[in-house]
């Protein structure tokens, strides 16, 4: 595994050092470029399993791949190769309204929210899985049907560039929006910071599920909403809308962490119920961590 | 309200301060664009408006302390129209000597008294001052007239004497710097001034004279003395007739007799009184409508009341060595008072015990030659339980020796000695002390007496009564257990100054003796105005403090005298002095003087502290929830 060894987190690329690569593209590939090659030393082996050839068996290849039924015919170790295929149609829906803005500049949430949708849609065309994307606020503003065509890639990619945030968040509704949308079963990957009404969010998920689609959840909250840091007394203003309040932090801190702590929880507790994948991220983690484990549910399920 | 030292508002302009540093250092509230702001929902938030209120609460808080800080030391009052009027000062000097104890005398003199206040001037402030042996503020010049009036109705006839001086420069102090008006309600006994007084006062206090009027026909016992077994009493007439005299003689608490006899008008006569034994008599005199105080007199049997003094000399022998203070010693005073005289050389004092030496009720000490370690003890000894020591600075005495001797820490340096022309003069420091009081008025008269040599004494524990020309103390005052030690930086045989051939040589000694003897020589016939501390001022049969003795105490029979002053005689004695460049606009004005009573009265300064305090106490805990 990527993290397993022991310099394994520094080869995942600082979120700050990725914030100063120039485009999306050049982010995706050498995210995940540098991720693949991590893999060379762990267990994930890619999930296409279209036969090509068999090789005589080298030192150091995985036992599992090797052809028992050829060594039974003729007594030498043959391992099996395959050529990736897909089968796989995954959307991913990125969400932009306004709350995603917040974050230190060159790495918002959206920016960090985009960084891994792209890295997704990179991997996943890598594999030759069809990927779709869909950004939303309260409504679907942006919606690619998914597809495994080379081009493809790269209009998902110029999407991603050309988002910008939106209005108020209701990630319910376009979860039910794509849910209905979807007419096979598939993969839908939501990265969003989840600042909604969490049941409302969770029945949206559970309409996936209710669809046969896998659901991948990323909750994306920058550091500042996971500690609240803030020392002096302070104007609080909703980026989503005109309410603000004015705290002391020093005095709302313990009431605000308890509620963040407790939104999580539940989100964790609940979606882990119904087997929604749900991972935490904040903006200062690398994306890697997020394509193992997208990479993690898709060997599981595929 | 007016202020007594406006320029201390001045620091109110420090309230400016939390207001500046509000202003500048006043930071927008920091505003944070955030996404979970539905997170602090319902948290212990604090409202913008709820904070801005409490900043400002804050603020005013702070400019109120400091403000209320800078009124504080404003010393701020609430005048009364009088006294934002005043312009000047009128000031009752009323008599209270026992002249005035006559039926009737004294409610006459109080009345007068309080007409006069009645008569004050618009716009003056109004004090009283009472007299008799001394002067006492007994209401300082306010602007509320009632005080006055009713310091004059406590106001009570003693026992003392009249002293004019002393009643005008208090009420010309209590006038201050001030434009003002001094009225002597008195009975102008002409003994109230001594010969040769000349009072000095500020011009512009202005000196007017209410006469209580003529005293009536009096008998006064003015003497009693023995003769063989015999008491007798000396009974004066001040009166225009002739007067049978009955006297009661009472001895030991009981009556012992009667005598009678006649006094011419005018005049004086002996009366015998009967044949008594015992410790202590009074004799009274039946007059019923003349001066009360004067018509007892109390006697103590027994001892002579000449104090013995020791003059401590090279050879003992003080017609060779102490010729000049054995014959002012022996000089009868002007009270009639005067003392017994021994001599002794160190060596002999020497082989004195305490008791010997205990008998001696001062010590000059004018040699220390022979005076050995004993010795010294001896005298140390004698300090500390109270004698009087007076150690001269002459070439027979030796500083380390002498001050060996008083138990006192003094040094003394002869300096060496210098022409008639360069001689140095004298001028006492405290004119108050009693070594000085009786050169008040004649105080430049030491000043005519050269020193052609002196000796430089300090001591720790001594202060300067006196200093020559030169700045050298002449006369040290100097502590030492219970007893007096006096310094004197010279001779007082005319080797070094030509102090004997003057006049003043004479009371001076008798000054100095006087004041180390204290209480503990003192003959016991005293008088109500020279009683040691802890007698009252009455006369009656006393015990001294720390004594044991039993003493008689007289009034001072010159206040009998009848001899009575016109206003003008008792105008030449007052001499107008111009102000000094120091003493005009001082804080003695009587307009300024009425605001610090007021001041002083209101006492508003504390409360301004007060409410200081508990601003900044409000502070505190407002500041504390806010941080």
């Amino acid at each position: 595994m990527a993290a397993g060894g022991p310099t394994g987190e520094r080869r995942f690329l600082d979120p700050g050092v990725l914030a100063r690569l120039g485009t999306l593209e050049l982010k995706a590939r050498t995210i995940v470029e540098g991720f693949l090659t991590g893999l060379h030393r762990s267990p994930f082996k890619g999930f296409s399993v279209e036969f090509a050839e068999y090789r005589q068996y080298m030192p150091g290849d995985d036992l599992t791949t090797i052809d028992w039924k050829v060594y039974a015919r003729s007594d030498r170790h043959y391992v099996k190769k395959y050529e990736e295929e897909t089968n796989l149609g995954c959307h991913i829906m990125l969400d932009v309204s306004a709350s995603m803005g917040y974050g230190s500049p060159g790495m918002t949430k959206l920016e960090y929210g985009s960084c891994l949708a792209a890295s997704l849609a990179y991997l996943m065309n890598r594999q030759r899985d069809a990927v779709g994307l869909a950004a939303f606020d309260d409504r679907i503003v942006t919606m690619l049907p998914a597809s495994a065509r080379p081009g493809h890639l790269r209009g998902v990619l110029v999407t991603l560039e050309r988002l910008r945030l939106g209005r108020q968040t209701d990630v319910s509704k376009p979860l039910h929006q794509l849910a209905e949308s979807l007419s096979k079963r598939g993969m839908v990957v939501l990265i969003s910071d989840l600042l909604d009404e969490p049941e409302r969010v969770i029945r949206g998920l559970k309409h996936f599920q209710f669809r046969g689609t896998d659901v991948i959840v990323f909750q994306v909250l920058h550091i500042d909403e996971l500690q609240f840091p803030f020392e002096r007394a302070t104007r609080f203003e909703d980026l989503e809308t005109a309410r603000h309040v004015t705290a002391v932090p020093v005095v709302v801190r313990d009431h605000y962490l308890r509620r963040m702590s407790e939104l999580v929880d539940r989100y964790r507790r609940e979606l882990g119920a119904v087997g929604i994948d749900y991972h935490l991220l904040d903006t200062s983690q690398p994306l890697e961590l997020a394509l193992l484990a997208y990479l993690s549910t898709r060997s599981r399920d595929y | 309200m007016a202020f007594l030292s406006p320029l201390f508002l001045l620091g109110a302009l420090a309230a400016a301060i939390p207001l500046v540093l509000h202003l500048l250092r006043r930071e927008p509230d920091t505003t944070v664009r955030f996404a979970a702001v539905d997170m602090l929902q319902h948290a212990p938030v604090e409202h913008a408006e709820k904070r801005r209120l409490r900043e400002l609460m804050l603020l005013a808080l702070r400019v109120a302390a400091l403000a209320l800080l800078a009124v504080a030391f404003a010393r701020p009052f609430l005048s009364s129209s009088l006294a934002g009027a005043a312009t000047g000062a009128t000031v009752i000097a009323l008599d209270t000597s026992y002249s005035l104890s006559a039926p009737g005398r004294f409610a006459r003199a109080q009345q007068l008294a309080r007409d006069a206040i009645a008569a004050a001037p618009r716009g003056h402030v109004v004090g009283v001052v009472t007299f008799a042996d001394g002067a006492t503020v007994v209401q300082a010049p306010s602007s509320d007239r009632a005080l006055a009036a009713s310091a004059v109705d406590a106001a009570g006839v003693g026992y003392g004497t009249t002293r004019y001086r002393a009643a005008l420069t208090t009420a010309a102090d209590a006038i201050g710097g001030g434009e003002g008006r001094i009225i002597v309600v008195t009975d102008l006994q002409a003994s109230g001034w001594d010969t040769g007084d000349l009072v000095g006062l500020p011009a512009r206090a202005q000196v007017e004279v209410v006469d209580v009027g003529v005293p009536p026909p009096n008998l006064a016992l003015t003497g009693v003395r023995v003769s063989g077994d015999r008491l007798i009493a000396t009974v004066r007439n001040v009166g225009p007739t002739a007067r049978d005299v009955r006297l009661r003689l009472t001895v030991d608490g009981k009556p012992a007799g009667e005598a009678v006899g006649r006094v011419d008008a005018d005049d004086s006569t002996d009366v015998p009184l009967p044949a008594a034994k015992g410790t202590s008599a009074s004799i009274a005199v039946d007059d019923p409508e003349g001066i009360q105080a004067d018509d007892a007199r109390y006697f103590v049997f027994g001892e002579s009341a000449r104090p013995l003094v020791l003059v401590v000399t090279n050879a003992g022998d003080l017609n060779r060595d102490a010729f000049y203070t054995q014959q002012a010693l022996l000089a009868a005073g002007a009270d009639g008072a005067a003392f017994d005289v021994a001599g002794a050389s160190g060596a002999k004092l020497s082989g004195w015990d305490s008791v010997t030496l205990g008998r001696h009720a001062a010590v000059i000490v004018q040699s220390t030659r022979g005076l050995d370690q004993r010795g010294r003890e001896l005298v140390a000894e004698y300090v500390r339980r109270g004698g009087g020591v007076l150690v001269t600075s002459g070439l027979d005495v030796d500083a380390q020796v002498a001050a060996g001797a008083v138990g006192a820490a003094v040094e003394s340096t002869a300096l060496p000695p210098v022409t008639a022309a360069e001689a140095r003069e004298l001028a006492p420091a405290d004119v108050r002390h009693p070594v000085f009081r009786t050169f008040a008025s004649n105080v430049a008269t030491l000043g005519l007496v050269k020193f052609r040599r002196i000796a430089v004494a300090r001591g720790s524990s001594c202060h300067a009564l006196a200093r020559f020309s030169s700045g050298e103390a002449a006369l040290l005052e100097c502590t030492a257990g219970e007893g007096r030690v006096l310094v004197w930086a010279s001779d007082l045989e005319g080797r070094e100054n030509d102090f004997p051939v003057h006049a003043t040589f004479v009371p001076f000694i008798h000054e100095v003796v006087t004041f180390l003897v204290g209480t503990r020589g003192r003959g016991r016939d005293l008088l109500v105005g020279s009683l040691p501390a802890g007698l009252p001022a009455e006369p009656g049969l006393r015990t001294l403090p720390g004594d044991a003795r039993v003493v008689a105490v007289n009034v001072d029979t010159r206040e009998s005298d009848g001899a009575r002053l016109t206003s003008e005689q008792f105008a030449a004695s007052i001499a107008p002095r111009q102000p000094a460049p120091d003493e005009a606009g001082s804080p003695a004005d009587p307009r300024e003087r009425e605001a610090r009573q007021q001041e002083a009265r209101q006492g508003l300064w504390r409360y301004a502290i007060l409410l200081m305090m508990a601003a900044l106490a409000v502070e505190s805990v407002i500041a504390a929830r806010t941080t």
